[in-house]
């Protein structure tokens, strides 16, 4: 039952879309929202509906098939979908928390121009990040992977008349498709070695193909990590989130927070099989989850948009995703996905209702002192906050964190374990100073200071709900991964977890109280440390993300646009110039041979018979 | 027969367009428009009732035509009149069918002038275009290739945009002419040295396709020959670097000639490869492979480089059909069955989003009268729902998932990676540089800061259902290429079993060389 | 002494004489234009019509002459082409000023010489009728003697043709000395046993003369001045019969004499092919004047056609035929429309370029037979210069002269570049151009009925070409 209607969670926002796209001069504004969040809540009530029947069920994956794709010799992806415990999860996030923010985005988008074609947009977003999810081979998962890259790309480019905005669009685009790059030479090396697509199929076959440590399957399983840096914005391929951060808030919010930037967290845990065959690749999958959230926490620490803050707060958080998968966790990587995207969203839609409270100003510079005026943002922001901080027990956050340290720990691997901690610390430094810096001190602005709350449901009710969710309630969902995802290393272990649980929410704990005390008291030391001296330089270092993009910059943008100029006239069509020059010169040349006069003309003649015979005379 | 009739209709219909022109510039428009429709209506109904799941090889030759026409023309050498038809030819006949139609409806307000005469040309294009897809015999087949050059020509020459400094319409005609005829005229010496050298195996003079294939020759000459049929393809393909006459020529034919030009006439090379220098010289071609691939990255990299240097909106998508071109060579030259079925979706794919890209230029044109980039820009909000078909279109190019053109970029490269993985490598790289310059024309015409305050008319019913049904047939083909490849999967059967035996044999003979 | 066989052979040549001396005292009895033409179109298809009749004698040769299938040939393309230039001569005289009539009997003579040349099978015969050819040319080049580029014309060819004449004669003589005998398969007796300094240097200056009447390089220079300058219906025979018959004598001797089968002389006929092929072409190639511009595209074609003559087999000349009667139809469509645009009393012929321009919107039909010619030049399919370039490339391949091959690949591909100039003129549109017309009738009239028949000539052969083809593999030279 639960499987016929599975379609239904991607053909509704589909003809959501459809409607909008066909029908978009019908329609007004406010016919356009109900048209694209109902569409969206409508698959997400259908998801309930599944979750609970799959949950009351024997948890069996499940799959459909609707037709083949294509079929050609022993090339024959399907259109198919798969329905298991991982899946469940991602779609009832998707939806669920999807729904959600096309409900706030009527709120937030109001008065907007275009305001179908956004809804339009997200509604596809919908459809392709539900395939991505369901799609039971890795072609369909590779159509709704590049779907969301072209729907985020459409969405951040939103407002299409300012010029940085389409840049940032045309960079996370380019960024992302460099990692599907891989992804799809990852596909082709596993199609050619295992002669399938179907990702059943293929972690059925590995391991008895390829033997722990095979070079193909390394090879395999980096290149898939590959297209999953791109989407998910680890390093290198992180560059594009931050100023991906251009597109309207609840876009960040749903794709820059919690589903499409996790789809790379998604593909690795799908692809698990592939990467216990690996150890080498999946050891670099920690090491680079450990330094994204180390360089995402520092670049945090040096911003000054809260959406930024927020976009670099994702990276880190997806780091320590990756750092679950890297050690074996893939539970616990998924537990903190889904965590992750009830606060993130929740902290994304605060920095929204913020936003568009002080007339689109989101420079904290020019915020402050709103915590009277905008109180329930203010909560949003606080709560959503202390999940991010993994402020003990109460929080959500806590308690997924919390799993991927103590599995970090049980593996054994000291190093990832440490920057976690590390990166907690960063954490509550730069969630607290987000949080004073925007709603304490004085008032940045004249925007600020007539900032005007928002009301309504659709503006209070995602709200409430992801901050309710984002609480240790949201930690009591417990996604059914146990059939799907093998166990992790800290399974069935318990010696040395309450020490690491008191370990990490003292560094929490800790954490927040030196921000408070930095932040609240020493507010006029700490300007003129960044002001000047090694600490101007290194908050520019900072404020810049390392420098990446200075670095790729150099590396391949400039050296792309000297090649395009130099090739512009098309040099290779200017070598044809050569023969059509002889045929001139030669056109030239024999001309003037016809002067018109007899007399040439009669010596010509004599001196060509003169030339005739000699040729025949030498002959002979 | 009806062979016969699906190449006169649009000659006969031509010649009407040009006489009905006395009763206004309407009569000729509706003519050329029922005619291509016949033209469409006919094929697509050979289809419906044929039967293209063919036997697969090793079956009497007889039954390797779905429909198959046949008289002597001129027997002292052995040429016929001999049409065929099999999946392959079924489905760019089809296609031809299809793009003369949006052709036509295209011009339908952009051509005010000679208007018999230009359909005339149009449709003489078309029934050339039939012809070479439906042309068995090696001589008929030359002539109908040489022929289309001619209607072409005057289209470009007379209905032409003007281009930059110094490339007047006529020379840019003169060029697409000069260099394909040229290129054609190799074809010719080595059609003609295939027949002589069947003439001294077996003393009989044919120019018949089946006849001549497998006839047997010294190895460096097949490779000669084999170079000749391959370069006249490779100018119409176009590979680099013989692809100069392609940008100029697109960039200043009227909207029909480009979509013409892009959507079909570049398929008759690659049909032409598929067709004929693979079958012919299976040894040589599989000799000439890497060449031949080397080629296809090199053309990709440089028409994805240079599109994005363009400022001028169809010189963009020209230098982009060279891009997409390449996959196809891979795709051919890889031989394998994805491979091969890959090369026909992506042509199917990429004559629909070329087409769909041009026409929108065209319209474009109509509007704003300039194709210079620097000109436009923000024109997101200004022009109704022409910018958001463009996406549609920018989409494809660039290989979205759910596109035709991704299922056809992506066959290529499944295909081509088990035979030459750096290939699909660099191949694959591409992708991304397929990204700068299709999002360029998003980019600078429609996103941006708004260049004036003018809100242009929107699409009228007939540009809306044109762009609409060119969607629909994008994504359907995305979503289920599967008929495209049942009906040709005999063919490219044929084609990879000859071009692997033809390794085996060289392997063989080099084995045998060895001791 | 003559047989009755030898005879009929003759009935071709006889009765373009005897029309010849009709028109002749036709003229001197009392002047009539339309009379006089009608006269000598009624002799010359009674000539072809005999020729038809009595080309089923099969071979027949007399001392001095051969009727072999390639004769019958070359003469009913005299004869074709003359009748073409009577029906356009009609059409351009009409409203000239001066004597009109001469002009027929000039023709008449002319055609007679090119009937002879083709049959000749002597030296004596060659040169006699060389000589007849030329003579009457000089006069209709000069015809319309007040235009001064036609005088010049006449002039310039009077003067270099008596020159190649000189050569003609001289290696005629040194061929005698050196065999003792002046006819053709004497000739080849004499030198069984090997050639000779004098019979090579003989062969040598032969071929000069020859050359120079084909426009070979470098004896082409006065092409170009003569065909520009000349009246349209002289510049057409010169173009046509008199090429043909010059050709066809020069197969025959390349063919049957042994000197020219040496590795050197086969080298220097095969360089004068590449030579001549890709010269004509450049030098055609931004031409302006239409009539200058055909003159270089004839060097060109006699280029392509020297392949044969390097060649000399039996597919050579098969080939031959085909090709000269391929650019027989378009050459005499190409100078039909010239000349029907032209009048010698409305000044000089429409010969510049630009008189053409858009002349499709206003005469579409003659505007399409042009068009037709010129494809047909260019070699495009569907017409019938693609038959024979088909031809020529498959002689080529045959034989194996790659270089010959790439020779004519090249030049075509020059060759498209004027062609097409020359095609799309005709369609262009823009106003204020200089504009020059055929009357309004010219359809209708006899040699607007000539032009549309070539045109419809030039594509059936192009689509339909097997009744020729086979006609022509019939073909071959009593010699070998």
């Amino acid at each position: 039952m639960a499987l016929t209607l599975l379609p239904l969670t991607f053909l509704l926002p589909l003809a959501g879309c459809l409607i909008l796209s066909l029908g978009y001069r019908h329609l007004g504004e406010r016919a356009s929202a109900a048209v694209g969040y109902t569409s969206v809540g409508l698959a997400a009530l259908v998801t309930v509906f599944i979750v609970i029947d799959f949950l009351s069920g024997d948890r069996t994956p499940q799959s459909l098939t609707l037709w083949t794709w294509v079929s050609v010799d022993n090339f024959r992806p399907t259109i198919g979908l798969m329905l298991d415990g991982l899946s469940v999860t991602m779609l009832g996030v998707i939806t669920g928390v999807g729904f959600l923010i096309h409900l706030f985005a009527a709120w937030y988008m109001r008065g907007e121009e275009g305001i179908t074609r956004f809804y339009a947009y997200m509604n596809l977003f919908v459809f392709s990040m539900v395939l991505l999810v369901l799609g039971d081979n890795l072609l369909l998962l590779f159509l709704g992977w590049e779907g969301v890259g072209l729907c985020s790309y459409l969405l951040i480019g939103y407002y299409y008349e300012h010029t940085a905005n389409g840049m940032a669009a045309f960079k996370a685009f380019v960024v992302t498709r460099i990692g599907d790059i891989f992804l799809a030479i990852g596909l082709f090396l596993l199609f050619t070695e295992l002669g399938t697509l179907d990702i059943a199929t293929i972690l059925d076959k590995a391991p008895a193909l390829w033997h722990r440590g095979n070079p193909i399957a390394e090879a395999a399983a980096l290149l898939l990590l590959g297209g999953a840096l791109g989407k998910s914005a680890q390093l290198p391929l992180h560059t594009w989130l931050a100023d991906a951060m251009a597109g309207p808030t609840p876009v960040s919010a749903l794709i820059h927070a919690a589903t499409m930037v996790t789809a790379g967290v998604y593909l690795i845990a799908r692809m698990h099989g592939l990467y216990d065959l690996a150890p080498t690749a999946q050891y670099i999958v920690g090491v680079i989850g450990a330094l994204t959230l180390l360089m995402a926490g520092f670049a945090a620490l040096a911003q000054t948009d809260i959406k930024r803050i927020l976009a670099y707060s994702t990276m880190s958080q997806i780091g320590y995703m990756f750092l679950a998968l890297g050690v074996g966790a893939y539970s616990a990587a998924i537990f903190h996905l889904m965590i992750h995207a009830f606060f993130k969203a929740l902290l994304f839609l605060s920095a929204g209702a913020v936003i568009i409270s002080c007339h689109h100003e989101q420079e904290m510079a020019r915020l402050g002192g709103l915590w009277r005026k905008l109180p329930l943002a203010y909560a949003g922001f606080l709560i959503g906050g202390a999940a991010l901080a993994a402020l003990p027990l109460v929080t959500a956050g806590f308690y997924s964190k919390d799993e991927i340290l103590w599995e970090a720990f049980a593996a054994k691997q000291n190093g990832l374990l440490a920057a976690g901690l590390v990166g907690a610390l960063l954490t509550s430094l730069y969630t607290l100073r987000l949080i004073i810096g925007t709603f304490h001190g004085e008032q940045g602005s004249d925007k600020a200071r007539h900032a005007d709350p928002g009301k309504g449901l659709q503006h209070g009710l995602p709200l409430v709900v992801l901050m309710v969710l984002s609480t240790f309630i949201g930690a009591a969902l417990t996604p059914p991964l146990a059939d799907v995802l093998p166990a992790g290393p800290g399974e069935g272990v318990e010696a040395g977890h309450t020490a690491l649980e008191m370990m990490a929410s003292a560094t929490a704990i800790g954490g927040g109280l030196i921000a408070g005390w930095l932040f609240l008291f020493r507010r006029a030391w700490l300007k003129r440390v960044v002001a000047r001296g090694p600490g101007a330089w290194l908050w520019q270092f900072w404020h810049r993300a390392w420098g990446f993009d200075a670095l790729f910059d150099w590396l391949l943008v400039r050296p792309y646009h000297v090649l395009v100029r130099w090739l512009q006239g098309d040099l290779i069509d200017a070598l044809f110039l050569i023969p059509a020059t002889v045929v001139r010169l030669f056109n030239a040349g024999l001309v003037r041979t016809q002067t018109g006069r007899l007399r040439t003309y009669a010596t010509s003649m004599v001196l060509g018979a003169a030339l005739l015979l000699l040729a025949l005379a030498m002959g002979y | 027969m009806i062979l016969v009739w699906l190449i006169l209709i649009p000659f006969i219909g031509g010649l009407f367009c040009w006489r009905a022109e006395r009763w206004g510039d309407k009569v000729p428009r509706w003519i050329a428009l029922a005619t291509m429709l016949l033209v469409l209506v006919t094929t697509l109904v050979l289809w419906w009732q044929g039967d293209y799941h063919l036997p697969k090889t090793g079956t009497p030759e007889a039954v390797r035509w779905a429909i198959e026409w046949h008289v002597p023309w001129i027997p002292r050498f052995g040429i016929d009149i001999h049409l065929a038809m099999d999946g392959l030819s079924l489905i760019l006949i089809a296609l031809t069918g299809f793009l003369g139609v949006l052709a036509v409806v295209c011009s339908w307000k952009e051509i005010a002038q000679r208007v018999g005469f230009f359909h005339l040309n149009l449709l003489f294009i078309l029934g050339g275009v039939v012809g070479v897809f439906l042309s068995i015999d090696l001589f008929l087949f030359f002539c109908f290739w040489e022929m289309m050059l001619v209607p072409m020509y005057f289209l470009i020459a007379l209905w032409g945009h003007s281009g930059s400094a110094g490339k007047t319409r006529i020379r840019t005609a003169i060029k697409f002419f000069i260099y394909t005829q040229a290129s054609g005229l190799l074809m010719l010496v080595a059609i003609l040295a295939l027949v002589f050298a069947h003439h001294a195996n077996t003393g009989v003079y044919t120019f018949s396709y089946l006849e001549l294939l497998g006839t047997s020759m010294s190895e460096p000459f097949a490779y000669w020959l084999m170079l000749g049929f391959f370069i006249a393809f490779a100018v119409k393909l176009p590979v680099v670097p013989l692809h100069g006459w392609l940008p100029d020529a697109h960039a200043q034919a009227p909207t029909a000639g480009s979509v013409d030009l892009a959507g079909i006439l570049l398929k008759t090379a690659a049909y032409g490869m598929l067709r004929f220098c693979l079958p012919l010289f299976p040894e040589a071609s599989q000799a000439f492979a890497p060449v031949a691939m080397a080629l296809g990255v090199v053309g990709i990299f440089y028409g994805a480089l240079l599109a994005a240097g363009q400022q001028d909106v169809k010189r963009l998508i020209a230098y982009t059909s060279i891009s997409h071109m390449g996959f196809v060579l891979i795709g051919i030259f890889a031989g394998t069955s994805i491979a091969l079925q890959g090369v026909i979706v992506l042509m199917v794919a990429h004559a629909f989003s070329a087409a769909g890209l041009f026409i929108l230029s065209g319209q474009l044109y109509e509007r704003l009268h300039t194709r210079d980039m620097r000109l436009m820009g923000g024109l997101w909000g200004r022009i109704d729902k022409l910018p958001a078909f463009t996406l549609c279109f920018v989409a494809a190019s660039l290989g979205m998932p759910g596109t035709a053109n991704f299922i056809g970029e992506f066959l290529v490269l499944f295909g081509t990676f088990p035979v030459a993985p750096v290939v699909t490598v660099l191949a694959s790289v591409s992708m991304v540089l397929a990204v700068l310059y299709s999002l360029l024309i998003m980019q600078r015409v429609h996103f941006g800061p708004a260049q004036g305050e003018v809100h242009f008319s929107g699409l009228d019913w007939r540009e809306y259902t044109m762009m609409l049904g060119l969607v629909a047939l994008v994504i359907f083909f995305g979503f289920y290429p599967q008929i495209l490849v049942d009906t040709t999967l005999s063919v490219t059967d044929e084609v990879h079993q000859l071009f692997t035996s033809g390794s085996v044999g060289a392997a063989i003979q080099s084995l045998a060389g060895v001791r | 002494m003559l047989t009755r066989t030898d005879m009929m052979a003759l009935t071709p040549v006889i009765l373009v004489c005897a029309t010849a001396i009709t028109v002749m005292l036709g003229i001197a009895w009392r002047r009539q234009h339309a009379v006089t033409v009608l006269v000598s179109a009624l002799g010359l298809n009674t000539a072809l019509l005999s020729l038809f009749l009595f080309g089923e004698l099969g071979t027949v040769r007399t001392p001095m002459l051969v009727f072999d299938s390639v004769t019958i040939l070359g003469m009913g393309m005299i004869l074709v082409s003359s009748l073409a230039c009577a029906t356009f001569s009609h059409a351009y005289l009409d409203g000239f000023p001066g004597a009109r009539e001469e002009f027929y009997l000039l023709l008449l003579c002319a055609a007679a010489g090119g009937m002879v040349l083709t049959a000749a099978d002597h030296l004596a015969t060659l040169f006699f009728g060389l000589e007849l050819l030329s003579m009457p040319l000089y006069g209709m080049l000069a015809y319309t003697f007040r235009d001064r580029n036609s005088l010049e014309a006449g002039i310039k060819y009077l003067v270099l043709s008596a020159t190649a004449t000189a050569f003609l004669l001289f290696g005629m003589a040194l061929l005698y000395a050196q065999t003792g005998h002046l006819d053709i398969p004497g000739l080849v007796a004499g030198m069984s046993s090997g050639v000779g300094p004098w019979a090579l240097a003989g062969v040598g200056l032969v071929l000069v003369g020859l050359c120079f009447k084909l426009s070979i390089i470098p004896f082409h220079l006065w092409t170009p001045d003569v065909y520009q300058g000349g009246p349209g219906p002289a510049v057409t025979f010169l173009a046509t019969a008199s090429k043909v018959a010059a050709f066809i004598v020069l197969l025959r001797i390349v063919e049957a004499i042994p000197a020219f089968h040496g590795a050197q002389a086969q080298t220097l006929l095969a360089a004068l092919a590449l030579l001549t092929m890709l010269a004509g072409n450049l030098l055609a190639l931004l031409q302006a004047n239409l009539k200058r511009l055909l003159g270089y595209s004839s060097i060109a074609h006699f280029g392509y056609l020297m392949v044969a003559i390097v060649v000399a087999d039996k597919l050579a000349v098969e080939t031959s035929g085909i090709y000269l009667i391929t650019y027989l139809i378009t050459t005499l469509g190409a100078f039909g429309v010239v000349t029907l645009l032209s009048s010698p009393y409305g000044g000089e012929d429409a010969s510049a370029l630009h008189y053409y321009r858009g002349l499709f919107w206003r005469r579409p039909y003659l505007a399409a037979v042009l068009t037709v010619a010129m494809l047909s030049l260019a070699g495009i399919p569907f017409t019938a210069g693609f038959i024979g370039k088909f031809y020529i490339i498959a002689l080529g391949v045959e034989a194996q002269r790659w270089w010959l091959v790439a020779g004519i690949v090249v030049g075509s591909a020059i060759g498209l570049y004027y062609y097409l100039r020359v095609t799309i003129t005709l369609y262009l549109m823009e106003p204020g151009m200089q504009r020059r017309d055929a009357p309004n009738d010219w359809g209708l009239r006899a040699g607007g009925l000539v032009v549309l028949l070539l045109a419809v000539l030039m594509i059936l052969m192009g689509v339909y070409p097997s009744p020729v083809v086979h006609w022509m593999s019939l073909l071959s030279l009593a010699g070998s």
